[in-house]
């Protein structure tokens, strides 16, 4: 495609781009045409952290989203998309971006350009970090991502005790309307659950250590609880029930004590 | 059809309180970057409570339930709230409780 470049000036009412009047076809007076600003498209190779394999052609969503967002600092993506094959619900991103911005209007236009659900959460760098030193699911969803820029944590677990009374009521639902539920709502607060527990023994957070202690803890497979076909649904209620009730007060003791 | 209006009110009601309680609870927060960063929490379940009102007719006029949804709603947020007073928890204001639930409702259509 023939493109042509020229350079903003001033007007009076408005400002403009003058093109020359000897033009290559397509640029007849009336024609529609795109203005972009010219800047030189950089080439950028993924970080990839405890990634083995990513599909091709995910390889190509993952370039197209960095280059839709790349007025951001820093690009994060997360999530089920990661894993092997396509059963991810949704791409989770992480906007690391300085000014506040309408990231619904992000997910609404990604939603149309690639068809896929998105969820974007948008946030600055020290944001970022008082998220991972007080929320597990952000240790979590930052044990495996891919970046556009290399992604240096430095911190250390802060347990705010009224920060995981906040995070506990997100599991807070599956005890008040379990049958109502489905299996990815179920899957998300019991791995929220069991990410705080994870989280209050000071053990490592990903989603494999979330999911063996699934499978230990609330004694059921996590396959099955996504899929909603949970065995033994009065011993996984009952372990669930016993955990929540556990960490409820062991939070509200710490509540009272103050911060670690 | 009735099974499903129960089912989507008692979602909506249970999503709507978690919304609420979060909004009363971090206020409580003394943290302004983690008070930020919670307000995206109290959005999702706002969305989720949204959701779910979108399913329970009337869509667009004020549910005929509303009175006996605000009673609900109210019951579950003070009761969460009053356990964690009495454990020592500092800075909630049961004073917050109606017109944050008058607030969601009317933003949901509810009343």
């Amino acid at each position: 495609m023939v493109a042509l470049t020229g350079k903003i000036s001033k007007g009076t009412l408005m400002d403009q781009v003058y093109i020359p009047k000897d033009r290559p076809m397509g640029f007849e007076i009336g024609m529609p045409v795109v203005v972009k600003p010219l800047t030189e498209e950089e080439e950028v190779k993924p970080i990839h952290c405890n990634i083995e394999k990513l599909e091709p052609v995910k390889v190509i969503i993952v370039q197209k989203i960095f280059s839709e967002l790349n007025f951001a600092d820093n690009i994060i993506i997360t999530g089920s998309f990661l894993e092997s094959g396509f059963q991810f619900n949704d791409i989770d991103i992480l906007l690391i971006y300085n000014k506040k911005i309408d990231f619904r209007k992000i997910e609404q236009n990604f939603n149309k350009l690639f068809g896929l659900n998105f969820h974007v959460i948008a946030l600055d760098y020290n944001t970022l970090l008082k998220g991972l030193e007080t929320d597990p699911l952000y240790q979590a969803m930052l044990s495996r991502y891919i970046s556009k820029k290399r992604l240096i944590f430095k911190y250390k677990n802060k347990i705010d005790y009224k920060i995981l009374d906040l995070h506990l009521l997100k599991s807070k639902q599956l005890m008040d309307n379990f049958d109502y539920l489905a299996g990815n709502l179920k899957y998300g607060m019991a791995r929220n659950m069991i990410a705080i527990f994870l989280f209050l023994n000071n053990k490592k957070i990903s989603n494999e250590a979330i999911d063996s202690a699934i499978k230990k803890v609330l004694k059921e497979e996590p396959i099955n609880i996504k899929e909603n076909v949970i065995i033994n649904k009065s011993i996984f209620l009952q372990e669930y029930k016993k955990l929540y009730k556990d960490l409820f007060k062991i939070i509200l003791k710490g509540v009272k004590n103050g911060t670690q | 059809m009735a099974l499903n209006r129960k089912k989507f009110i008692d979602l909506f009601i249970g999503n709507a309180s978690n919304a609420i309680l979060h909004k009363i609870l971090e206020k409580a927060v003394e943290d302004e970057i983690i008070r930020k960063y919670y307000d995206k929490e109290f959005l999702n379940s706002f969305e989720l409570a949204k959701k779910y009102r979108e399913k329970i007719n009337p869509i667009s006029s004020n549910l005929p339930e509303y009175s006996e949804i605000k009673e609900r709603i109210m019951k579950k947020v003070n009761n969460e709230l009053k356990i964690r007073i009495s454990k020592g928890y500092k800075n909630i204001d049961l004073n917050l409780v109606e017109s944050a639930t008058d607030g969601i409702l009317s933003q949901l259509r509810v009343s």
